[in-house]
Parts: structure tokens; C-alpha cells; sequence
């Protein structure tokens, strides 16, 4: 039978990983159903495990002039009602999830888990969210997007724990997410889609897409965004044809029991045109 | 064997097992607590919830080692407040109740929001409820059953 | 004299919302063991060989070896093993339990056996018709000779799961000779006659009680016979409590669903009126037919909606196929039909260019027609009063013309339905013979012994009140407890909506006679069924009045759907329905919200399919039913239109309210998008299709 460790501070949680392997949970939500066996059996984990939702110093958030800090441990209901987190993100998270599973799942796990029909993920990439990543001895700083490298794949070393989130405060003009589910609440998204920018005297200053579940991980072209950001706005909407096709090649979904590859394609280029057609000069 | 010990009703409660149980296996089997009920077993339909610290979790997957040290109210534990009165007599009196196997939850989905937000509208109440499933109703008269709670109980919450 | 209509709350509300009510899985018993089950892991074949590990003392495996009586599921036909001798027809079919005090050991066992099989080629296309059907009403096919055109369409509907929110389970013990059950079940008489057989017991030492049912919608119809007799088997065998309850991930991918159906229909038409219509009608039973028979009469009964069409020539097939078998659930074959037919009196309107409103109302069924197997609608019947309301208080023309409009993306549909109440045909009469029973106890108190099962819909707190009303005493003073086979007659099955009409019916006798005889210290008052004299069916030839009695209905759903991700918002419904006379109010509407979302999700949201035989949604995650946030206020009116044989005037409800919804949700969106539906679940992908490639 495998071990279960509650740790109660940072630092009891990097000794115990320093010490040996394990499979990290935060608020379960995730971990306890892609482990379950049978009801009144226990949780059919494959390693140890560390439990890490009752490190208090790991639940704040804070803003500096520069950065939004969400630490690891933040529940989504405290992100929701928190009015110094961007409302794209407090959009994202009261879609994603019931309030029981807000109530102790967490940002981080979300991106442990690093599930390709997450949805906060998107609007993470969209932000630019960086992580902060602590072992024993060091503390690191890594991109998202070079964080998560595949379906349930990241790039955390075994003696290391993420400890917070970093994103930093831009100013765009006008920013959304939309869910794309089998339903409107509850429920693993067929596609989801985050957008942003920021327009001054009618030219994009900032030009941001991300697509959920139509690739292994979530889709953001810096490239493709690098093109259009300097246009005027109205050459960006004479150029929409340019938009779709430069993304076209990258929306790769999948056939599954929620949906399939046509109907996620077109509605990510619909929801990309409707995107565009909506931008507004000034 | 590790200890846990946690808050269960108003009772400090020490559980001598593994830490890799499910928070609702533990209630039912441990403590024989009923009222929290298995409907899907994955967080999906909100028979499981109780009360995590005044808000609504999924005991079906919260482990038991996130209840160490917190406080845990189930239905059975909730019935016993001014709280619950006024929910139930809402529940009956605008028919939110059919089968009963999601009730529990639904109570426990009322409390939490109730909890926060006293005076919800149609909408937030719909939100609330949206981890929550029931097969029976509809939905419609158990909405009706907490704009009723929340205008009963005014000043309760 | 106070109306019965008004509401009091239910009986059971204290018990349900405090979390006390006993369901089967918060029953533990001293010494009980636990039952999982060893399912096949192909789809077509035979079991060469299976290889057992040693099993260790006080665990235990069953199998068709230990059934002590007949191997088969007592049913209808004579299909479904309890559990397979060799023969393997669809995928996770039960060959053993495996029983012990330890769930962790259990699952040891079940992980070490291997089952070496012989796989042959499964049947997924509906060739294989193991039922099939024929009727004809007027002219039938001849009607067609002296047509001035033929439109024809095809329908198709898709699996549906019940989803109740307490899955299926049993709890058994042995008391000297004796095998009772306990169980999450709908029908304590058919697991009870089930297990006679499975177990060649005498009546007397089989017992099944009812414990506190956790949803159904007749999924706890048939299949409860099956995991039944199974654990019954066990029981008697192994002489301890053991416990079998399904985890939802088997319960979803092993029980019965509404069958998925394929529908033609050819009308012959002559100046712009319907002369009659031709219609095939093919369901998928699954691996065993089952009730799928039964199934498949109510659906080709239900051809011409709530309309009357003169010539019919129907015909119908029940096809094997090696998938899960399909089996009851509310509605009953119904609402397959109810939306393809009308679907195609739309479609043959706009064919015609005639405004399909005003073409529906000129065929609506009226008092005096004649049925679809030319019995009468002998009662008088409300629709065009209904319909009336439902379109004032939707404001249904305003929106029908604005939405009309193909930028806006918002819709409005209207359904017309009727469900017959009762068993189809003869069945109350030659099969179920309904027996009630009232006990005067010495304490001015009256027990109500009937197999009539609570299961969410109200039974107790309307049966109470029925009897209490009667009898004029206090609803405290009458008792009415869970069945148990020991105590109560067979009443029937709680299934097909003719609890109160029929129980109820009987239940009113039997407590006018009571009254009369009140001043006794202590009696027993019992009643059995009588059809109405007037009501005459031949089976054989579906000729005749199929229903003693038609509850009818108007469905308005309005929706909105995204032009960019083609989803659909159900923005309001609008019911009204004639269901003779409620015997309380908010009983009456808590069914129709109930069955009205299920309808709707049956036709825009519920998505269920199969892969080569196995159930790609096996999960309360994947199978998508609806939540608060998916379903829209809903506004009900009850017209009341006594039937002279039920309680009061009272007829089916249960299931008319279900009928309904998918048409309805489907002209909705049909008006949203200008594009034509044929099928559902009307799906986003769907919408997607439709938007881009379907002709108006």
C-alpha cells in the first residue's frame, strides 16, 4: 500500500520530495478520480503521495507594480472573488468549475495535471503566465508554455513543487474567454478559445489568441500574433483571410465521445473571426 | 497508521487510517454517515457534498488528508441549525424534493451559497447550483425552493 | 367538498431532505459480503475456457452452474441467461459474481481470472428482426393508389440513458428456506416472480422488499430482474447478507437504455391533405429482447401524434444487434415516435406550402376518432382550448413571425402529443390482474397494501391523500410502507402511467367501500382489476382501443443558438396538459418540469453512442444531462378533464410530460436555424452540418 504525507509547510513538502517520489495533490479533485478504484476502497494511486492543500503560506495572492502572484495553493473560489485578479481569469474559472470543486482545486494542480481540455490553461498561455518552481535548494522560473510539454506531460523535476504563479499586468484594450462545452456549466470542454489586444491611435499594440482541446497542449503563435500586431485595424479586418490561414495549420483536433474534428476546427475559426470582426479602433 | 483528526458536526473526530481515502468513505463507513450520498463518484453531481470549512466540497474527491486539521458539517450535522429549518421547510412547501437522492446535496449547495450570498438572484442561484444534479425536477421548483429559503430566512444568513 | 388538486407537501420531504431516508446502499447488514461482477471483455463469441486463481476461504464465485432453477431472466421471451452458460452477444455480459467480505481481495480475484473465448463477427447493422409487427387502419397501403403525391422523410433518434442520480442495487439474505431482497426497484413482483424461477423456490420463500428508490424512469423497470436473480443465486447459495450495487461506470455502460430508432414515413397526399401514411419503424433491442417488443408496439401505436390520419399501414422491427440490450424508460417507445411524426406533418406542411400551424390544428385527433388501430377517443379531448393557452402565454405567433428572420438565431416550436395511459392493449387485463388491498386496523388507522413503488414521483404522498380524502380522516391515519412482497398483493409494476389512473382506481374502490363499512373494528377490503366493458383489443391484429384512457399535451420551448458555436440556450417552456385530474397539484407539476427536461435533453442535449458494441459514454462526465444553469424557467397550466374510471377523474401523467419535449426543443430550432431536422439529439455538430450544407 502506498504512503500518504500531509504536509503542513513549504518546507516540510520540499524535504519530503528531496527525500523521495511522489505524486503530488493539492485539492484531489483531479488526482482522485484519474486514481479511483471502488467505492469504499482506497485511492488507487500508483506512488507515495504528498499531500500539499493544507500549506497555508502557499494560498495568497498579491500584486507588485509589475506582476500578479497567485501562490500554489489558492483556491479557484478565493481567484474568483479576488478583485486583483484580471476578470479573463475569474471569467475562466467560474466556468470551469462547480463551486464545490472551486472550493479546493486549485490553479496549480490544474496545471499539474496539465490536461489538453483545461480550460484555465488557456487563458494562463493568453496571460503569459510564468511559474515559480522551488526544490530544497533552488528556486526556478519557467514560461507556462515551456512548463507543459505534452497530454499530462511537465517539465517538473521530482524534487520540485510549484509553488506560484506569476503573471504579469498588461494592459490590453479588451480581453475574453469562451468555453465551448457539451453544456453551459459543469462540464470538459469541447474547445475553449481566449483572446486579447490592445489597440492606440487604430493600430494593435497587442494581438493575442490561444485555442484549447485542438492540439496536445494548448495553441498560441507568438509568430502569428507578431505578424499582425503593428497593423492598422482596419488592414487586420481586410486581412482576416490571412488571420484564419495562418492559424488554420495549427488547429489540430481530435475525434472523441464529446465532439469532433469539424465541428472543433470551424468553431475555432468562428470563434477567431468573431474575434477579429469585434475589435474596435480606440 | 497516521491520525487525522478533523471537526465532523461540531465533534473533534480522529480517523486512524491511511490518508488515501476518499473524505466520503469515510464519513459513510467510518462515522456512518449516510446523508452524503454516492451518485457518480466523480465529482460530477454533488449527491457526495458536504460543508469543507462553510463551503460546499465533493466528498467523493476530497481526499482525507485535506480535512486534517478543518471542519466538516454534513446534512446530518446541518439539520440540526435554525439554517436548515428554513431550507427545509422551503424544500417542502415549493416541492423541490423528488426521489431525495440529490436533497442532501442540494441543501448543502443552498447553505453555501446562502452563506455568501444572501440574496441571490435567479441566476447566481442557478450557478450555485450547477454541481448539482438532479434528474427529477428540472431544476424549476428547487430554484423556487431557495428564493424561498432566502426570503424566509432574511436576516438568518 | 375541498378540491383534491390542491397541494400538500409530500409525505416524505423530512426524511429525503434531512439525509435519513434508507436508499439500498445505506443499508449494511452484520456479515455482509460484497458482489462485483465478472463481465466478458468481447463483444461476439463463446468462452472456451476460464482460469480461476485459487479463492481464498469466505470468497466465493457464482455462476450459471449455481443457478438452482431456470437460467433465465423472466421477462417476456425466454433470451437473457442470469448469467451466460458460454454464448457471448454483446460486451460486459455477466458471467459470475465474485463475492467476499473484502472489496481490495474481490478485485484481486476479478484482475486474475482469465477467460480464453472464441470471438466470431458481431452484428451492429439492423438486419437480424427478432420482432416484428404489422397493422393497418382504413385503406392501409391502398390509400397510395389514388395519391396525387408521396413525400417521404426519415427520422432517427439516439440511445437515451435514464441516468437516475442512485445507480441499481440489491441487498439479499437467507433465513432458513427463505431468499429476500432488498433493492433499489420499480417492480417488487416482477424480481420477485424472477427469482421463483431463477430459484425454483416456492412463492412463500421469496421475498423482495422496496427500499427508498433514488430515480428510475424505468430503468429499474426489467433490469433490476436481472442483478436479481444473480445475487438471489448467490444468497441461497452461500447463506449470508451480501450486497451488489453498481458503481455508476458499470451502471452506465451495462444497463438498459432507450432503444435508438429509425423511422420512414411516406404520406400519400391528395389536394394538400394527408389520405394516410405508411410508416416503418425499426428499433435496436440490443442483445436480448427484453421488453423491446412491448416497446415497439407503443411507438408504431403512437403513428399518428396526436392527429388523425384515416389509412395506415405500419410496420415495425425489433433487430438484434450485439450492443447492451435496451429496455424501458418513461415514454416507453413513444417519444421516438411523438418526434418523428411531428417532425414529418411540419416537413409535409412546408412541402406543401402551408403554414404548418393551421395544417396541424385542421388533423388534430377529436372526440369520436378513431384511434391509429381504429379504437375511439371516447373521452372529450381539450387540444384546441390547450393549444390556445399555450401559444397566449408563450406569445407564440409574435415570435414565430419575428424569429422567422434567419439573422437572429432564435426559435420557437410547438408539440402536440398525447401518451395512452395504462398497459398497452390487454395487458391489465389477461397479464397483470391488479389486486388492492385497505386494512382497517383497530386504531382508526388504514394501511395501504399495494406494490406501488415511491420512486420520486409521489405515489406515497398521493395515494395518502387519495385514502385520506375518501375515507375523510387525517392523511397521519393512513399508513402506506415500502412494499414487501410478504405483505402487500401485486398491484402491478410502477411503470406506464397507470399507478394512479389504475392502482389509484382501484385504491378509490376499495376505500369507498371501507368508509361504508368504517364502524368495523377491523377488515380487510380487496379489489381487483376490471377492464371497462367498452374496451375490446385484439392483440394479434392491433385492432381495437389500446389504452383505456389518453392523457394529452402542448409543449412550447423557446431557444436561442450561437451563430458562432451553433449551442443551444433553451430560453423558456410553456406546458399545458390534460391529465384527466391531479391528484395534488405540485405532484402533478414536479412531473411535468421533470419530464419536460428530460424530453428536451433527449432531443438537443443527451449524447449517447456506441463503438463497435461498447458505450462510449460511461460516465456522469461524458454522459451530459442537464444542469440548473442548462435548464430555463418553466411555466405549466393543468386542465382537468375527468376520466370516468380514475381516482377522481385522474389519468397518466408520468410519462405524457416527456413526450413532448424533444419535438418541441427540435421545432425550435428548426425555426432558429431555417434549416430541417431530422434527427436527435439535435447536437451542435449537428446544427453545424445543417447550417452549412442542408437545404431549407
Amino acid at each position: 500500500m502506498v504512503d500518504g504525507l500531509i504536509a503542513k509547510s513549504l518546507n516540510e513538502a520540499l524535504e519530503a520530495l528531496d527525500n523521495k517520489e511522489y505524486q503530488i495533490v493539492a485539492g484531489g479533485t483531479d488526482m482522485l478520480i484519474q486514481n479511483r478504484s471502488h467505492s469504499g476502497m482506497n485511492i488507487d494511486y500508483k506512488k507515495d503521495v504528498l499531500y500539499i492543500n493544507l500549506i497555508d503560506e502557499l494560498d495568497f495572492i498579491k500584486v507588485d507594480e509589475k506582476n500578479l502572484y497567485i501562490g500554489a495553493n489558492t483556491r479557484l473560489e478565493t481567484i474568483l472573488e479576488s478583485k486583483l485578479v484580471p476578470q479573463i481569469l475569474r471569467d475562466v474559472v467560474i466556468e470551469m468549475a462547480s463551486p464545490g470543486i472551486r472550493h479546493t482545486a486549485t490553479l496549480a494542480g490544474n496545471i499539474g495535471n496539465a490536461s489538453p481540455a483545461g480550460d484555465s490553461l488557456v487563458v494562463l498561455y493568453l496571460l503569459d503566465c510564468e511559474l515559480e518552481i522551488k526544490s530544497l535548494t533552488k528556486t526556478r522560473k519557467v514560461l507556462l508554455k515551456d512548463f507543459i510539454t505534452g497530454v499530462r506531460k511537465i517539465a517538473l523535476n521530482k524534487n520540485e513543487l510549484i509553488t506560484k504563479l506569476i503573471i504579469p499586468k498588461i494592459n490590453l484594450t479588451d480581453c475574453y474567454f469562451h468555453k465551448v462545452g457539451p453544456r453551459l456549466s459543469d462540464a470538459i470542454s469541447k474547445l475553449s478559445f481566449a483572446c486579447g489586444y490592445s489597440v492606440e491611435n487604430s493600430i494593435i499594440k497587442d494581438l493575442r489568441v490561444a485555442f484549447g482541446a485542438v492540439y496536445v497542449t494548448v495553441v498560441r503563435s507568438r509568430e502569428v500574433e507578431g505578424k499582425f500586431i503593428g497593423q492598422s485595424v482596419n488592414d487586420l479586418k481586410a486581412n482576416l483571410d490571412d488571420i484564419i490561414n495562418a492559424y488554420e495549420p495549427l488547429i489540430k483536433p481530435i475525434d472523441d465521445q464529446r465532439s469532433n474534428r469539424v465541428y472543433r476546427k470551424n468553431v475555432a475559426i468562428n470563434l477567431l473571426r468573431e474575434f477579429i470582426e469585434n475589435i474596435k479602433e480606440d | 497508521m497516521p491520525k487525522i483528526e478533523f471537526k465532523l458536526n461540531d465533534k473533534l473526530v480522529t480517523v486512524h487510517s491511511t490518508a488515501n481515502r476518499r473524505l466520503l468513505d469515510v464519513l459513510r463507513e467510518d462515522f456512518n454517515l449516510t446523508g452524503p450520498k454516492e451518485g457518480c463518484g466523480e465529482g460530477e453531481c454533488g449527491a457526495c457534498a458536504v460543508l469543507l470549512n462553510h463551503k460546499i466540497v465533493n466528498s467523493c474527491c476530497t481526499p482525507l488528508a485535506n480535512v486534517d486539521g478543518q471542519e466538516i458539517v454534513t446534512i446530518e450535522g446541518f439539520s440540526k441549525t435554525k439554517r436548515y429549518q428554513i431550507i427545509k421547510d422551503a424544500f417542502a412547501e415549493m416541492g423541490g424534493v423528488q426521489c431525495g437522492f440529490c436533497t442532501p446535496g442540494m441543501v448543502i449547495a443552498t447553505e453555501s451559497l446562502l452563506n455568501k450570498n444572501p440574496h441571490p438572484n435567479d441566476e447566481e442561484i442557478r450557478i450555485a447550483l450547477s454541481g448539482n444534479l438532479c434528474r427529477c425536477t428540472g431544476y424549476n421548483m428547487i430554484i423556487k425552493s431557495i428564493q424561498k429559503a432566502a426570503k424566509d430566512g432574511d436576516g438568518i444568513w | 367538498m375541498k378540491d383534491i388538486s390542491k397541494s400538500i407537501n409530500k409525505v416524505d420531504n423530512e426524511e429525503k431532505i434531512s439525509g435519513s431516508a434508507e436508499y439500498i446502499a445505506d443499508i449494511k447488514m452484520d456479515g455482509m459480503l460484497y458482489a462485483m461482477t465478472l463481465r466478458s471483455s468481447i463483444v461476439k463469441g463463446e468462452i472456451i475456457k476460464i482460469s480461476y486463481p485459487k479463492i481464498p476461504d469466505n470468497y466465493y464465485v457464482i455462476d450459471h452452474k449455481d443457478v438452482q432453477g431456470k437460467n433465465i431472466v423472466k421477462i417476456i421471451y425466454d433470451d437473457m441467461p442470469i448469467f451466460t452458460t458460454k454464448k457471448i452477444s454483446y460486451l460486459h455480459e455477466p458471467i459470475a459474481l465474485v463475492i467476499g467480505p473484502e472489496k481490495e481481495k474481490i478485485v484481486e480475484i476479478l484482475d486474475s481470472i482469465e477467460i480464453k473465448y472464441k470471438e466470431e463477427e458481431p452484428q451492429f447493422e439492423w438486419e437480424d428482426s427478432v420482432v416484428d409487427f404489422h397493422f393497418d387502419k382504413g385503406e392501409g397501403e391502398r390509400v397510395f393508389d389514388h395519391a396525387d403525391k408521396v413525400i417521404s422523410y426519415d427520422y432517427e433518434t439516439g440511445y437515451q440513458e435514464q441516468a437516475y442520480i442512485e445507480t441499481q442495487g440489491f441487498i439479499g439474505y437467507q433465513d432458513g428456506d427463505k431468499t429476500t431482497l432488498i433493492g433499489s426497484i420499480q417492480c417488487p413482483y416482477y424480481v420477485k416472480n424472477a427469482l421463483i424461477q431463477a430459484l425454483d423456490s416456492e412463492p412463500e420463500n421469496v421475498r423482495v422488499i422496496q427500499s427508498t428508490v433514488g430515480g428510475a424512469f424505468g430503468g429499474k423497470e426489467e433490469f433490476p430482474s436481472l442483478i436479481g436473480c444473480q445475487l438471489a443465486v448467490a444468497v441461497k447459495k452461500i447463506k449470508k447478507p451480501i450486497q451488489l450495487i453498481y458503481e455508476r461506470e458499470e451502471d452506465m455502460l451495462v444497463t438498459t437504455k432507450r432503444h435508438p430508432a429509425k423511422i420512414h414515413f411516406d404520406a400519400a397526399i391528395k389536394e394538400n391533405k394527408i389520405k394516410g401514411i405508411k410508416a416503418h419503424v425499426g428499433i435496436d433491442g440490443g442483445a436480448t429482447i427484453g421488453l423491446s417488443g412491448v416497446v415497439l408496439s407503443r411507438a408504431m401505436l403512437a403513428c399518428s401524434g396526436a392527429y388523425t390520419i384515416d389509412n395506415l399501414d405500419i410496420t415495425g422491427d425489433v433487430y438484434k444487434t450485439n450492443t447492451v440490450p435496451n429496455g424501458a424508460f418513461r415514454g416507453f417507445g413513444a417519444p421516438q415516435m411523438m418526434f418523428a411524426i411531428e417532425m414529418f406533418v411540419e416537413h409535409i406542411a412546408k412541402d406543401l406550402n402551408i403554414d404548418p400551424l393551421e395544417f396541424r390544428k385542421s388533423i388534430l385527433a377529436k372526440q369520436n376518432d378513431h384511434t391509429s388501430t381504429n379504437g375511439v377517443y371516447r373521452d372529450p379531448i381539450l387540444m384546441p382550448e390547450m393549444i390556445e393557452k399555450a401559444m397566449k402565454e408563450s406569445d407564440y405567433l409574435r415570435k414565430k413571425k419575428a424569429y422567422a428572420n434567419p439573422n437572429i438565431f432564435k426559435g420557437i416550436g410547438m408539440s402536440f402529443f398525447f401518451h395512452g395511459c395504462g398497459f398497452t392493449g390487454s395487458g391489465e387485463k389477461k397479464i397483470i390482474k391488479a389486486r388492492v388491498r385497505l386494512r382497517k386496523h383497530k386504531n382508526n388507522k388504514a394501511e395501504i397494501l399495494i406494490a406501488a413503488v415511491d420512486m420520486g414521483q409521489g405515489v406515497k404522498t398521493t395515494f395518502r391523500k387519495l385514502v385520506a380524502n375518501i375515507l375523510e380522516i387525517d392523511i397521519e391515519n393512513v399508513i402506506f410502507n415500502n412494499p414487501d412482497t410478504d405483505y402487500v398483493p401485486d398491484s402491478g409494476p410502477t411503470v406506464a402511467s397507470r399507478t394512479m389512473m389504475i392502482v389509484g382506481g382501484l385504491v378509490a374502490r376499495a376505500a369507498k367501500e371501507m368508509k361504508q363499512r368504517w364502524r368495523e373494528d377491523e377488515f380487510v377490503v380487496e379489489k381487483q382489476y376490471k377492464q371497462p366493458d367498452y374496451i375490446k383489443y385484439d392483440e394479434e391484429n392491433f385492432i381495437g382501443d389500446a389504452y383505456p384512457a389518453y392523457s394529452w399535451g402542448v409543449n412550447v420551448v423557446e431557444v436561442e443558438v450561437s451563430k458562432t458555436t451553433y449551442q443551444v440556450k433553451l430560453v423558456k417552456t410553456w406546458s399545458v396538459y390534460d391529465g384527466g385530474k391531479a391528484i395534488d397539484e405540485k405532484v402533478v407539476l414536479g412531473q411535468a418540469d421533470g419530464g419536460l427536461a428530460q424530453g428536451v435533453g433527449y432531443g438537443y442535449l443527451e449524447v449517447m453512442n456506441h463503438k463497435q458494441g461498447k458505450i462510449q459514454q460511461k460516465n456522469m462526465t461524458d454522459y451530459i444531462i442537464p444542469t440548473a444553469k442548462d435548464m430555463p424557467d418553466m411555466e405549466t397550466y393543468l386542465y382537468d378533464n375527468p376520466y370516468a374510471f380514475g381516482p377522481y377523474g385522474a389519468k397518466g401523467v408520468g410519462e405524457l410530460t416527456l413526450v413532448g419535449g424533444a419535438p418541441a426543443v427540435a421545432k425550435a430550432i428548426e425555426n432558429a436555424i431555417n434549416k430541417r431536422i431530422y434527427k436527435i439529439p439535435v447536437t451542435p455538430e449537428y446544427i453545424m452540418e445543417l447550417i452549412n450544407n442542408a437545404k431549407n
